[in-house]
């Protein structure tokens, strides 16, 4: 913890009389992420020297990842209204049109962050906070939390650290989410050597909530003079600095100081918070009382209350004396801007507040749960733009809230980033030389041995736990027919190629993942996660995956109701992440019996490819494998479009009987994963038809094993299946068809399916529990 | 043995006892509404007077305490145990599934072979690794059926899916005392694959036998691991066949099915007429 926080230091940092090099050392000295530039602008609009909590606040307010400074203006250009979206990407969640029950409307709340730079220095603690943080910020909008998915990034497991980071980040998933008992239904992993220093650890979570429940994060009108209540557990040390920390580029050298900066998870605890908090919604709704809630994380206490006031309008006087503390002795900045966990802030009407007070203190007692934790009135809304911080009778803070919660923008310098080329030429390989390298690839293997460590199906609404299907199901009302599909992409060995096209690749996979389960594809999230924003190159990439998912989003009409982005994921000796844009789909079912999984149910049925194989095979395992180049597949979204309005017909018409999209390891790692997944119900193999009968002038390499996207389909009525790809203008060739015979049967030569689940299952068992 | 009347004046009522850090308590209930019992949770702050007067007890998963010391230790001498050992005592069907199986059995009702809250047994870590396992699998009933009262109304070896989700459910004993539960019979339920064979691979945990539950000497006290209510509706059924048969029918595929039977099976002990 830097020297100037503690209690013996003068009460100002100072700017005035200090030139830009001595300012820019006092900056680093005291830990601080702001800029000369914005330290003066702080002085000059204050009109003098600010205090040393001042400061704090301002370094976590004003940093990247609280402001947005370099992406905010890019990601305007994306996409974010719809006929799906309840609410877009204003708030700590977006919410997306469920479906309605009982007369009454339903939303799905999503939330999708990053917690990478603590998932490097400490691995456990970082991926469990994660957790923590998100479910925050979808209990937050008055939702009960209904699921979480995470998409992992790891390191070259032959490296000591990456391995520990993969090992440590699932066992931290499995603690906080088993604990708090929300099921896992989705994710994704790959493994790269450009993730050893900067491993990533996104993390999404859904919430249901009623169209006319929904609680914003932010004073409501006419809540002058009423109480700011900061709920869960009593302030401590940890998690100081977080927000800039993640701001920073990571140094190895300071690892160890930075582990301070990480919060301290308590699963536990949040549980019970969760579950009083459900009862103060009912006592709210009961009482039809609008409050604002807002989950504490980045910048604390002061980041917490001084944005949910002025988003309200209003300003507030925070009385610091009355924030439960675990530690007598902590210093004022800590109290304030301190990011420990498990904590929310109400904003309540005085008259309400002692049964909200009597719900967490007493009936749910926290106090007994943690120590020092509770429920506490901490100040008040006022009218007005002001922010005033007090502790021990004295002013810590005083500022222009406009000013303080506005933030600063940059315009940063792009560069132009390099485009892959378009053609390539057809390339043949034999199956059996490489399909059992290629299904036991690190990024192809079943993910069966992490999915086993998380709850999949905690609360008894899980349809589809992950690994049955493309995408995780629940069904979160009891007795409705409605379900709720959530899908996660993000390829990174695309990014490394072409960040624009990937991050359209991702968007595309993610919405085919949804509608191969029988979901209609509602609204994206996206995680953006890059490298250092000032050096231009790497901006330049940030740039392009934008405007790769602005098209996407735009060509298949799907918005992003919410999203994070994760600059500076670099080391402090250069080396930055592959381009790695990872959205989240959430897709809606209105009939639950109108869905599959990708388990082949049948003897004898026809299956289908729809879509296009392509030479392509850039970014493809195959190529990984072979150590060739390639570019990456081109995508036709009027074609797309007519694929999916099939799918979604063809279940609608109740002739799908299993169906998988076809990505990672291409045609062949797709077919054999359906039938794996029947394994334990009806040992079924494939007979496949040659590629020069349905993908003509397609080399076997492609056809096989390259990723363009496209769906396989076992199909109950083939004429009527027929019939509704003419309707929809789709194309879809029959490959093959199911048989009684654990196979998978190419041109007369036979794989037996038993070697192949063997190289399929065992690359990460062997990881992930020996 | 003695086993508490059926009562068929009103809906037989079942408290469903929820610790801090308990997380499966809504399906539990659901699980109960759906076969007809009249279920109500009851909050660990309402103290153990709440918990009188109950025709059953259901106690459900999570993590009461956080797992301090071992799964289930410290609920298990919570005083709002006082009033489930008490009624377990004189009759009454408690059902503990997972982190509730583990309170049971650090409470010492099940198996039952020592005096209250003295376990005899326990759910250790899991073999390999202790590590927490969520896993699809199949139980077969392992005892006939009327040896507990929950399962009276079951079939004889019948076979229910369930879902495993617990990093301590591997059954722990003594060389002797296993023997001896094996052999009377405490051992209720075991993990089979889908055709009801006992193979090493169905179980998830290495828990000997495979055993997945355990009752009591008088039977009516199960504590089973896996959990019935998270497979208990036939949207969840991992059959494929089973979902397919409900393809285009929504009433059908939210219809309870599978694990619901557990329940059925207490619900018709209760006296609930199906």
């Amino acid at each position: 913890m830097p020297d100037l926080i503690s209690e013996s230091s003068p009460t100002t940092f100072a700017i005035g009389g200090r030139s830009d090099a001595q300012l820019q050392k006092a900056a680093h000295d005291a830990g601080l992420a702001l800029s000369v530039e914005e330290l003066r602008r702080i002085a000059q609009r204050l009109g003098r020297d600010p205090t040393i909590v001042e400061i704090y606040a301002f370094d976590a307010q004003w940093s990247e990842h609280c402001s947005y400074k370099s992406s905010r203006m890019y990601l305007r250009r994306l996409p974010t209204d719809g006929p799906t979206v309840m609410q877009g990407p204003q708030e700590d969640a977006g919410i997306l049109h469920l479906g309605t029950w009982r007369g009454e409307r339903y939303g799905i709340v999503i939330a999708h962050e990053s917690h990478n730079h603590p998932s490097q220095v400490v691995p456990f603690e970082g991926a469990a906070t994660g957790i923590g943080g998100i479910v925050r910020d979808v209990l937050c909008m008055g939702a009960t939390v209904i699921a979480v998915a995470d998409p992992l990034r790891f390191g070259d497991l032959s490296v000591e650290h990456s391995r520990y980071v993969a090992q440590s980040v699932v066992d931290g998933i499995a603690a906080y989410g088993n604990a708090i008992g929300v099921p896992n239904i989705a994710g994704d992993v790959y493994f790269d050597a450009a993730f050893n220093e900067n491993a990533l650890v996104n993390v999404v979570a859904l919430g249901l909530v009623k169209e006319g429940e929904i609680i914003h994060s932010r004073a409501p009108e006419g809540s002058a003079g009423w109480d700011i209540v900061l709920i869960g557990k009593a302030t401590d040390r940890s998690g100081f600095g977080g927000a800039s920390f993640s701001s920073l580029a990571l140094d190895a050298d300071d690892r160890d100081a930075n582990k301070g900066a990480v919060q301290v998870p308590d699963p536990f605890l949040k549980n019970v918070i969760m579950r009083a908090t459900y009862r103060v919604f009912d006592l709210l709704r009961s009482e039809g009382i609008e409050a604002g809630f807002k989950d504490l994380g980045a910048g604390g206490i002061v980041g917490c209350t001084a944005e949910l006031v002025a988003s309200g309008g209003y300003g507030a006087i925070i009385d610091l004396d009355r924030a439960p503390t675990a530690q007598w002795n902590l210093p004022a900045a800590v109290i304030a801007i301190g990011e420990t966990q498990e904590r929310l802030c109400w904003i309540l009407p005085p008259s309400v507040t002692p049964r909200v007070l009597a719900i967490y203190n007493e009936e749910f007692g926290l106090p007994m749960i943690s120590r020092g934790a509770r429920a506490a009135v901490i100040g008040t809304v006022t009218d007005g733009n002001e922010y005033i911080l007090q502790w021990e009778g004295r002013e810590l803070m005083r500022v222009p809230l406009d000013f303080f919660t506005g933030g600063v923008r940059y315009e940063r310098a792009a560069a132009q980033p390099v485009l892959s080329a378009e053609e390539e030429a057809p390339r043949n390989i034999e199956i059996a030389d490489v399909v059992e390298f290629v299904l036991g690839h690190h990024d192809v293997c079943s993910r069966q041995p992490i999915f086993s460590r998380y709850d999949g199906v905690v609360r008894g609404t899980t349809a589809i736990p992950p690994g049955y299907a493309d995408a995780g199901i629940i069904v979160p009302i009891p007795g409705a027919p409605l379900g709720c599909a959530l899908a996660v992409d993000g390829n990174p060995r695309y990014g490394k190629l072409d960040p624009r096209r990937a991050a359209e690749l991702a968007v595309c996979e993610a919405v085919r993942n949804v509608v191969a389960v029988g979901a209609t594809p509602a609204g994206l999230t996206d995680c953006l996660n890059f490298g250092n924003p000032e050096k231009p190159e790497h901006f330049a990439q940030f740039v392009a995956a934008v405007d790769g998912l602005a098209h996407a989003g735009r060509e298949l009409g799907t918005p992003y109701v919410s999203g994070n982005v994760s600059l500076y994921n670099e080391s402090a000796t250069g080396n930055a992440i592959p381009p790695s844009p990872i959205i989240a789909c959430v897709g809606t079912i209105a009939d639950i019996s109108k869905t599959a999984t990708c388990a082949l149910k049948r003897e004898g049925s026809p299956l289908y490819l729809v879509g296009r194989p392509q030479n392509a095979l850039g970014g493809s395992v195959l190529a990984a494998i072979l150590g060739i180049d390639g570019v990456l597949p081109s995508i036709d979204y009027a074609s797309l479009r007519a694929q999916i309005a099939l799918m979604l017909k063809a279940y609608d018409a109740n002739i799908i009987l299993a169906a998988h999209d076809v990505s990672d390891g291409g045609i062949v790692t797709a077919l054999a994963e359906m039938a794996f997944a029947a394994r334990s119900s009806a040992p079924l193999g494939i007979e496949l038809e040659p590629a020069s009968r349905w993908a003509p002038g397609i080399g076997t390499a492609g056809a096989y094993f390259g990723e363009a996207g496209a769906f396989i389909v076992e199909v109950e009525n083939e004429s009527r299946f027929n019939e509704l790809t003419l309707r929809n203008g789709a194309s879809a060739w029959r490959i093959g068809k199911t048989i009684r015979d654990a196979a998978l049967i190419v041109a007369n030569k036979r794989y037996s399916l038993e070697r192949l689940h063997n190289a399929w299952s065992a690359t990460l068992l062997d990881f992930y529990e020996d | 043995m003695k086993i508490s009347a059926a009562r068929g004046h009103r809906a037989a009522r079942v408290a469903v006892p929820i610790f801090p850090g308990s997380n499966s308590e809504e399906e539990t209930v659901r699980a109960c509404l759906a076969v007809g019992l009249h279920a109500t949770l009851v909050h660990w702050s309402a103290g153990p007077a709440a918990l009188r007067g109950y025709d059953a007890y259901v106690l459900p998963g999570g993590f009461a305490y956080e797992d301090r010391i071992r799964a289930g230790a410290i609920a298990a001498h919570d005083a709002m145990m006082d009033a489930v050992v008490a009624a377990a005592q004189r009759g009454v069907l408690v059902l503990g599934i997972c982190n509730g199986a583990q309170i049971l059995v650090e409470a010492g009702l099940v198996p039952g072979t020592g005096p209250a809250r003295r376990p005899t047994a326990a759910f250790a870590p899991n073999k390999p690794g202790g590590r927490f396992v969520c896993r699809h699998v199949y139980v077969k009933l392992s005892v006939p059926p009327d040896r507990c009262a929950i399962t009276t109304n079951l079939r004889a070896e019948e076979i229910i899916p369930m879902w495993a989700a617990h990093g301590e459910g591997r059954l722990a004993a003594s060389r002797h005392e296993l023997g001896r539960l094996h052999r009377s019979g405490h051992i209720a339920f075991r993990y089979c694959d889908r055709f009801g064979n006992f193979t090493p691979e169905a179980t998830p945990n290495g828990s000997p036998f495979g055993a997945a539950a355990l009752t009591n000497k008088d039977g009516n006290v199960l504590a089973i691991m896996p959990h019935a209510e998270r497979d208990a509706w036939t949207y969840q059924q991992r059959d494929g066949a089973v979902r397919l048969d409900a393809r285009g029918d929504a009433a059908k595929m939210l219809a309870p099915a599978g694990g619901i039977r557990l329940f059925a099976g207490l619900a018709r002990a209760l006296g609930v007429k199906k």
